[in-house]
């Protein structure tokens, strides 16, 4: 057993670090450590730093202007940039689409799309799930029916993230209804801007607009913009979900946010005393804070597995819910830490330039705000219970 | 990074649990773990002769291993085999104690290992005190440097076939003080020794021990008068890293079992694990299960970091109490009425795994230590 990172590693963790505190934007990294959501402007600047950097994409090929990074390398520069309070980089261009393209695109699709990722010429968006397609994705109905050079496009595409910032979408949409619902899906990629798409935003319930529905009305697609073979979509998005998939543990992320709880709880009180003297308090905090401990070594152990040249196969799906959860734990402990003062939801105050009534502690303006959001986090990228299945088929063999 | 125990440890490994899989038939087991005994000499012999003692015990006293490592290699295999024979008890807590005494005592870990004696730690004294610390036992110095100790031992493990007792007391300081504790280290045939022992749930006997001014020379005691905290602390992680190591062996082998009674018990038609239902309940158990690992791989990790040892141990043993505890709940479930048999193996490892809860500490008493330290 060896838990060290190589001398390498460690520099590459220095060099990171040292990146982050000379480049980030502090008020970037108060809205973030606030857990606000950050502007488009906010993304794309620092999207732009880390391109300059070479790190925006840094597991890509060389080739295409990415480090090559391993497993570990993106494991500790995912780990610095949650420790710092970095902005997340945007996934869904270089992070999901990115290696689809380079494994199952043509070469004038990689030559043409890749770069614009890097320079932020495109936003890009999924269009994946539907109204009726859920975690029964394969059911899927939006269609694409060829008309000489195009696809003609007509249905409905739901829960699209940042949609009302992206200029680009990548779909699944249904070319054939022969076979198995799988064997009908076909990937394609669609500009916003063509006539008969319409996006109508989604408010959650904690009041903010994260994600929407987008409507397809004969929209003309060219044939061009069909990645990799007619029908054999659904091994692409496959391949892409396993990638969406990695990277969920988030302990330096949790880490930071137990801090912050403590923090809190140092600061209310109850029975006279500071809250986090509180045998029910201190109990779950404890236990939250040894279950993201173990969480640390069962990801690094899924991470040592694939530097030696094991597939992660479905332990990505332990991750996931692991860290969905664990997130999940912090964020419920954080909103009862706030006693009554949970009930307000002021998530402007937070923001550079709120002149409203301050608020104390700043912490309550978005906490039960941000609880109810991070419900999202057992149900998207696969809900708990699709990764339970996943484990039962893939490790359990049942 | 590489998680993967060393290529000796895994031969190590691989050859108990074959060595277990062929020679440590369960139903023997049983048989013996229920009876006056508690366990088979027989196979503890023939045990010995595998080299098991010699992997807990540092080179300096003729073992070939005795790391943090090796104790945890060994003792997940111990818990696969469901082993009942007292490794724990003499091959980590007495030898580790003895370890840390004089030439006589350390010179009694060799015996241990050449089958001459079976010594072993009395220092539980009440049910619910799980503090390391927790000695009434009372030692009085006499007149011409001897002494006297009285007091009671509770659920003292293997002890009826001892040939020696290592005896926590104390001179000074208040029942949880860590001033003031002595270990004595003395042969079982002393006068004003008395034994009760027990038949237990998950096999062994236990026995309470009580100690009516019971002589001590000064050579017999283990550390210097009154300081041997550290001693008996030291030897009880060992022990908390031991049966968490075991706890993991045993939830391993239950995790196989539930699986291939899922695959082939059918009903309505189809196996069993054909449903949702089932299949959700035994993702949730190896999820946790994974969780439970990675706990113990601190532990190890921290061992011999004496900031560290205790925060993590104490993280480690909430953590097998709380998952175990349920891995066997769920288990016993799954199996639905053959469960509940004794002539099935589950059950047997199903309560060995609960029990291991009740040994140094449970959930509750670590969770309240790691919020402590």
């Amino acid at each position: 057993m060896n838990l060290n990172f190589t001398k390498e590693q460690e520099n590459f963790q220095i060099e990171v670090r040292s990146f982050l505190n000379d480049n980030l934007e502090p008020q970037v990294v108060e809205k973030v450590k606030n857990g606000i959501p950050i502007t488009k402007e906010d993304s794309e600047r620092w999207h732009q730093k880390l391109n300059e950097k070479g790190w925006l994409a840094g597991t890509w090929p060389k080739q295409y202007g990415g480090q090559e990074w391993d497993v570990v390398e993106k494991f500790i520069f995912e780990e610095e940039c949650g420790s710092a309070g970095a902005p997340r980089i945007v996934p869904f261009g270089v992070g999901m689409l990115a290696p689809v393209l380079m494994k199952f695109g043509s070469q004038e699709q990689r030559d043409y799309w890749l770069p614009r990722m890097l320079t932020g010429e495109d936003w890009w968006c999924q269009g994946y799930s539907e109204p009726g397609s859920g975690s029964d994705l394969a059911s899927l109905k939006t269609s694409a029916v060829r008309d000489g050079d195009y696809y003609i496009v007509n249905g409905q595409k739901t829960w699209t993230t940042f949609a009302q910032h992206a200029n680009m979408i990548f779909c699944l949409v249904r070319t054939s209804n022969e076979g198995k619902p799988q064997e009908g899906i076909s990937f394609i990629l669609i500009d916003m801007n063509s006539p008969g798409i319409e996006v109508r935003p989604i408010i959650t319930l904690d009041g903010s607009h994260e994600v929407n529905e987008i409507f397809f009305s004969d929209v003309k697609v060219p044939v061009k913009n069909l990645v990799g073979e007619e029908n054999k979509g659904w091994t692409y998005a496959k391949y892409l979900l396993t990638h969406e998939r990695t990277g969920n543990a988030n302990v330096a992320v949790s880490k930071r946010k137990i801090q912050k709880l403590k923090k809190l709880a140092d600061d209310a009180k109850k029975n006279e005393q500071p809250l986090s003297y509180d045998p029910m308090f201190a109990s779950r905090l404890a236990q939250i804070e040894i279950d993201l401990q173990n969480l640390e070594i069962t990801n690094l152990r899924t991470l040592a597995s694939v530097e030696n040249g094991e597939a992660p196969g479905a332990e990505s799906s332990i991750i996931k819910i692991l860290g969905s959860e664990i997130e999940q734990d912090i964020d419920n402990l954080t909103r009862k830490s706030l006693g009554k003062r949970a009930f307000v939801n002021e998530p402007d105050a937070l923001s550079t330039g709120y002149n409203g009534a301050e608020v104390f502690p700043k912490a309550a303006a978005y906490a039960s705000g941000k609880y109810f959001n991070h419900r999202k986090k057992s149900i998207y990228a696969g809900s708990n219970e699709i990764q339970k299945n996943i484990i039962s088929k893939l490790m359990l063999n049942l | 990074m590489d998680f993967k125990p060393s290529p000796e440890r895994q031969i190590l490994f691989d050859t108990l649990k074959k060595y277990f899989e062929n020679e440590y038939s369960l139903s023997d087991r049983n048989i013996a773990a229920h009876s006056d005994l508690g366990y088979s000499k027989k196979a503890w012999e023939a045990m010995r002769d595998l080299g098991i003692l010699e992997s807990l015990i540092d080179p300096e006293l003729d073992g070939f291993g005795g790391t943090a490592l090796d104790i945890s290699t060994v003792f997940e295999a111990l818990g696969r085999g469901l082993v009942v024979e007292p490794f724990l008890e003499v091959g980590i807590l007495a030898a580790k104690v003895l370890s840390k005494g004089n030439e006589a005592q350390k010179s009694l870990v060799k015996k241990i290992l050449e089958n001459e004696c079976l010594p072993i730690l009395a220092h539980s004294e009440a049910d619910t005190e799980y503090s390391k610390s927790f000695v009434e036992t009372k030692l009085s110095v006499e007149a011409g440097g001897s002494y006297k100790i009285s007091g009671t031992k509770r659920m003292i493990k293997h002890a009826s076939e001892a040939t020696h007792f290592l005896v926590t007391c104390r001179n000074t300081g208040d029942a949880f003080s860590k001033e003031g504790i002595s270990i004595a280290c003395i042969p079982t045939d002393r006068e004003g020794i008395k034994i009760n022992s027990f038949a237990t749930i998950d096999g062994g006997r236990v026995s309470d021990l009580t100690f009516t001014n019971v002589s001590i020379s000064s050579e017999e005691l283990v550390g210097e008068l009154g300081m041997s905290y550290s001693i008996v602390s030291h030897a009880i992680d060992t022990g908390i890293l031991a049966i968490c190591s075991e706890a993991l062996g045993i939830m391993e082998r239950i995790k196989e079992l539930t699986l291939e009674y899922l695959k082939t018990r059918k009903q309505f038609g189809v196996p069993i694990g054909k449903f949702q239902a089932i299949q959700h309940r035994m993702a949730q158990l190896l999820v946790e299960i994974e969780q439970a690992r990675s706990s113990v791989i601190n532990a190890t990790i921290y061992f011999d970091d004496e900031t560290e040892r205790e925060k993590t141990i104490s993280a480690a043993k909430f953590s097998i109490g709380k998952i175990g505890t349920l891995v066997a709940e769920e288990s016993i479930q799954l199996h639905g009425g053959m469960g509940m048999t004794w002539e099935y193996d589950l059950g047997h490892y199903a309560k060995r795994l609960v029990l291991i809860d009740h040994e140094f500490g449970d959930e509750d008493f670590h969770l309240q230590k790691y919020i402590s330290l």
